[in-house]
C-alpha cells in the first residue's frame, strides 16, 4: 500500500511539474498555440504586427 | 444539399448586435453596454426555415466604413475584400430604433458596396414608450431593402429576421446613393482607370489606403491621386450626401414626439455625468459594491472554509496513512480551499459590475472619467480598457485595440496592470481581514473602505502613471472620444448571471490549475529535506521540549484554549451537561491540556520540518530581501510563487501552512496564528500587511499579461519595462510603508 502511494504521490507530482513546463517554459508553436494573423491593419506603426 | 449562406452582422456599437448574433446561433456571449466590447470577430451557425443554414460572423461595431481604430478596420477589410474566404452574402446592419437616424449612416455606406443587405431595427419594443412612430413599408422602399423589427429583450422578430436572411435573393443589391456626386470630374477619372470596379468600393478603399484584391486591380499609379487635404474635403461631402439620403428617407416614415419620450432620460443622464454629483454618486456606488462585497459574501466564504478542512480532516482520518495521503489533505485540499473560498466575493464583484453594465450606467461612467482623464493625456476610449482592467488585465490590455492613437493606446497598455484586477481580489481580502479591524465609522466598515481605497490607489496609480508616460513619450495626436448613452433599462438577470457564471468559471478554473500544480509542488518541497536537521526533527524538537518547554506561542495557545474552555463550561449548557462538579472539571481540563501539548508539540515539529526542508533552504535564501518588508522567508516563497499569477498567493500559504498541520483550521485561523521571529507578535499585523497590500497593488506579478503586452505591443521591450519598474516600485512603496509603519 505505501508503494502504490508513492508510486501515485510521484506521478501527480510529475503531472503538476509537466503542467507548469507546458504552460510557461515551453515555446509557443510546441504548446500549440493559434496561428499567427498575418494581415496587417495597415496603419504605420500601429503597433499590432 | 443547400449551400450555407455567409452572413455579416455589422451594426454600431450597443445596437444590440451580440444579443441578435445569441439569439440566431443560440452561442453565448457577453452584452455589455460601453463601447468597444465586441473587439474580436465571432462566428455561429444559424438553422434557417427553408432547412438551409447561415454561417453568422459578428463582426466588430463599428459607426462607419470611414475607419478610426483597428476592429473597425477589420470590417471595412472584409468588406472589401471579395477574396476573403469570409466575404458574405448578406449584410446583416443592426441598427437601435432610438438612434435610427446615426445608425443609418452604416447602413447607406454597406448596402453602396453593393451586397445584398438586410436592415434590423432592434429594440422594436420600445417604439411606444419612446413615442416613435415608424412606417416599416414606407421605410424599407425609401432604403430599397427589407426590415426586421427586433427585440432582443421580448425575443421577438428573430423568426420572421431568419426568414428574410433565408430568402435574401430577393433583395436588391443596388445603391443608396450616387457616389460621384461628391466629385464628378474625380469620379470619372476613376471610372476610366477600373471601368469594371464598384466605384464606391474603389473609393472606400483609396480613400481608406487598403488594396484592392480583385482580379481587375491595376497598379496604384494609374488611379488619379489626391491630396490628404482634398481627400478630407471629399469624406465630408460623402456624409453630407448620405445624411440627407437619410433625412430623407425618415423625413415621413420616422416621427417621434419628444415631448413624452426624453424626459426622464435627460434627467437620470443630467445627475450622472455632473461634474461634481456624477463623481459622488459613482463613489457612493462603488462603496455600495465593497461594503456588500464584505459582508455578504462573508457567510458563504466562511462556509466554504470550514467545509475545506472538514474535508482535509476526513482525508486524513480515513484513507490509509502515507504521502498520498498527506498529499491529498495538505496539499490538493488546501490549495485548491486558499482560491475557492473567494468564489463568493469574486462572484458578488461580477454581479454588481454586470448590474452596472446591463442597465447603462457604466457607459455614462466612461463619460464622466473621460473629463477627468483629459489632463492625463488619456480619453474616455482608455477608460473602458481601465474599467476592464478590473475584472483582468488580459482582456483588457486587447480592449485597447479600440484606440486609433497609438501612442494613446501603448500608455493604456503600460498603465493597465495597476487597475485592481480580480486576482487581486484574494489577496487584498484576507489581508484586510486579518489587519484592518471589523469595526466601522459612521455605519461604513474600515474592511470596506480599505478595499476601496486600494480599488482607487490602483486607478490613481494608473493615471498618475499615464501622466508621467505621456510626457516622456510625447504624445502627437489627440483624438476625440465619442461614447455611445444606451438607454436605460432593466439588467437582464439572465445577462447577469451569465456574467457572473462565466467569470467566476474562468476565474477558478484559469486560476486554480495553476495553484493547483502549484500547491502539489510546493508540499513536495515542504516535506522532503536533504539535511540531517530534516531527518532527526522529532528528535532534535522533542530533545529541546524537555530541556526548555514548548514555545511561548504554544504555551499561549494552550493556555487561551483552556481559559476559552473554563469559560464555556460556567455558559454553555452543553459543555455544563458533560462535566459537572470540581474534580471532573480538573480532570477534564488535565486531559484537554495534555492534548492540546501532544498537538503543540507535533506543531513545533512539523514546524521545524518545514523550517530544514527544500522549501525552507529556498526561503531562507530570498528572506534577506524581503524581511525589510516585513515578511518572513514563508510569504517569500509566496511572493515568489504568485509571480505567475497574484491569486497563487493565498493558495500558497494556505499550502505551507497546512505541511504537517494536524490540526482542522481554517486557513484565515492558520495565518493569524503565525507569529514574527520574536514569537510574540503576529506575523501580519498592520505594518507587515499593509507594506503586502501595497506591495501586490503595484508589483508586475502576472506572466500571462506580460505576455499579451509582448504581443499587443510587437516587443520585449515595453512589458520588460513594465516588469521592472512596476517591481522596483512596488518594492519601495512596501518597503517605506512597513519601515513607517513597524
Amino acid at each position: 500500500m505505501e508503494l502504490l502511494q508513492q508510486i501515485l504521490a510521484y506521478s501527480i507530482l510529475m503531472v503538476a511539474v509537466g503542467y507548469l513546463v507546458w504552460r510557461y517554459l515551453l515555446p509557443k508553436p510546441v504548446t500549440g498555440s493559434k496561428k499567427e494573423d498575418t494581415k496587417a491593419c495597415g496603419q504605420n506603426d500601429c503597433g499590432c504586427r | 444539399m443547400n449551400k450555407s449562406i455567409r452572413v455579416a452582422l455589422i451594426g454600431n456599437p450597443n445596437t444590440g448586435k451580440t444579443s441578435i448574433f445569441n439569439q440566431l446561433t443560440g452561442l453565448k456571449q457577453k452584452v455589455g453596454n460601453y463601447p468597444g466590447i465586441t473587439v474580436e470577430k465571432k462566428e455561429g451557425i444559424c438553422k434557417l426555415p427553408n432547412r438551409a443554414k447561415a454561417h453568422i460572423f459578428d463582426l466588430p461595431g463599428t459607426y462607419s466604413l470611414n475607419t478610426n481604430s483597428l476592429d473597425e478596420r477589420v470590417v471595412a477589410e472584409l468588406l472589401l475584400d471579395q477574396k476573403d474566404g469570409d466575404y458574405p452574402d448578406l449584410a446583416v446592419v443592426i441598427t437601435e430604433v432610438e438612434n435610427l437616424k446615426r445608425n443609418l449612416f452604416l447602413f447607406t455606406q454597406v448596402k453602396d458596396l453593393r451586397i445584398p443587405t438586410l436592415l434590423v431595427i432592434n429594440m422594436a419594443d420600445l417604439i411606444p414608450k419612446k413615442g416613435i412612430s415608424l412606417n416599416v413599408d414606407a421605410l424599407e422602399k425609401k432604403l430599397d431593402t427589407k426590415i426586421a423589427l427586433v427585440s432582443t429583450r421580448k425575443g421577438s422578430g428573430i423568426l420572421h429576421l431568419k426568414e428574410l436572411i433565408a430568402n435574401y435573393h430577393n433583395l436588391s443589391a443596388g445603391p443608396t446613393t450616387v457616389i460621384s456626386k461628391i466629385a464628378p470630374e474625380y469620379f470619372s477619372k476613376l471610372k476610366q482607370a477600373l471601368p469594371t470596379e464598384n466605384l464606391y468600393r474603389l473609393w472606400l478603399a483609396i480613400a481608406q489606403k487598403m488594396s484592392l484584391e480583385t482580379k481587375n486591380a491595376i497598379p496604384p499609379a494609374s488611379l488619379p491621386i489626391l491630396s490628404h487635404k482634398d481627400l478630407k474635403q471629399l469624406q465630408h461631402r460623402e456624409t453630407v450626401l448620405r445624411y440627407q439620403f437619410i433625412n430623407n428617407a425618415l423625413k415621413e416614415t420616422y416621427l417621434v414626439d419628444f415631448k413624452t419620450a426624453k424626459g426622464f432620460r435627460a434627467v437620470l443622464d443630467k445627475t450622472f455625468t455632473h461634474k461634481v454629483f456624477g463623481y459622488i454618486l459613482f463613489f457612493m456606488i462603488l462603496l455600495t459594491i465593497f461594503q456588500a462585497i464584505f459582508d455578504w459574501s462573508s457567510y458563504p466564504s466562511d462556509f466554504i472554509d470550514a467545509q475545506f478542512s472538514e474535508i482535509s480532516g476526513w482525508i486524513k482520518s480515513n484513507f490509509p496513512a502515507g504521502i498520498l495521503t498527506d498529499l491529498l489533505a495538505e496539499g490538493v485540499i488546501s490549495g485548491i480551499g486558499g482560491i475557492a473560498v473567494f468564489i463568493p466575493q469574486i462572484a458578488f464583484l461580477f454581479f454588481f459590475i454586470s448590474l452596472l453594465e446591463e442597465s447603462g450606467y457604466m457607459s455614462r461612467v466612461v463619460f464622466l472619467m473621460d473629463r477627468l482623464m483629459r489632463p492625463f493625456g488619456l480619453s474616455g476610449k482608455s477608460v473602458v480598457p481601465l474599467i476592464s482592467g478590473t475584472a483582468c488585465a488580459i482582456p483588457a490590455v486587447m480592449a485597447t485595440r479600440t484606440i486609433e492613437n497609438w501612442k494613446e493606446r501603448l500608455i493604456t497598455i503600460l498603465v493597465i496592470p495597476f487597475t485592481t484586477c480580480s486576482a487581486r481580489l484574494p489577496v487584498y481580502l484576507i489581508l484586510i481581514a486579518l489587519v484592518i479591524p471589523d469595526d466601522s465609522i459612521l455605519g461604513l466598515s474600515y474592511q470596506a473602505l480599505t478595499l476601496m481605497l486600494l480599488y482607487l490607489l490602483g486607478f490613481g496609480m494608473a493615471i498618475f502613471s499615464a501622466m508621467v508616460l505621456n510626457r516622456i513619450l510625447k504624445m502627437e495626436n489627440r483624438v476625440f472620444f465619442i461614447a455611445e448613452m444606451p438607454n436605460y433599462r432593466l439588467p437582464l438577470l439572465k445577462n447577469v448571471g451569465y456574467t457572473v457564471l462565466e467569470k467566476t468559471k474562468s476565474f477558478v478554473i484559469g486560476a486554480g490549475k495553476i495553484i493547483l500544480a502549484l500547491a502539489i509542488i510546493l508540499w513536495f518541497l515542504g516535506s522532503n529535506g536533504f539535511s540531517k536537521n530534516f531527518r532527526n526533527a522529532e528528535t532534535i524538537v522533542s530533545e529541546r521540549i524537555e530541556k526548555q518547554g514548548l514555545t511561548p506561542y504554544s504555551k499561549n495557545y494552550i493556555k487561551n484554549n483552556i481559559d476559552l474552555y473554563l469559560k464555556n463550561i460556567h455558559t454553555s449548557p452543553t459543555d455544563r451537561d458533560q462535566v459537572s462538579g470540581k474534580r471532573a472539571i480538573q480532570d477534564s481540563v488535565r486531559i484537554r491540556t495534555r492534548n492540546l501539548e501532544e498537538n503543540a508539540k507535533r506543531q513545533e515539529i512539523a514546524s521545524y520540518k518545514l523550517e530544514h526542508s527544500y522549501m525552507g533552504y529556498a526561503g531562507k535564501g530570498i528572506e534577506p530581501l524581503v524581511k525589510p518588508l516585513g515578511y518572513d522567508w514563508k510569504i517569500g516563497i509566496a511572493v515568489l510563487t504568485s509571480f505567475a499569477a497574484r491569486e497563487v498567493f493565498v493558495g500558497t500559504l494556505a499550502t505551507i501552512y497546512s505541511v504537517g498541520n494536524d490540526q482542522e483550521e481554517t486557513i484565515k485561523n492558520r495565518m493569524a496564528g503565525e507569529l514574527d521571529e520574536s514569537g510574540e507578535k503576529p506575523l501580519f499585523n498592520l505594518a507587515s500587511g499593509i507594506s503586502l497590500m501595497l506591495f501586490y497593488a503595484f508589483a508586475m506579478q502576472c506572466m500571462s499579461t506580460l505576455a499579451v503586452v509582448k504581443k499587443e505591443t510587437n516587443s520585449w521591450r515595453w512589458p520588460l519595462v513594465q516588469l521592472l519598474f512596476m517591481s522596483a516600485f512596488a518594492y519601495l512603496v512596501a518597503l517605506t510603508a512597513f519601515q513607517l509603519l513597524k
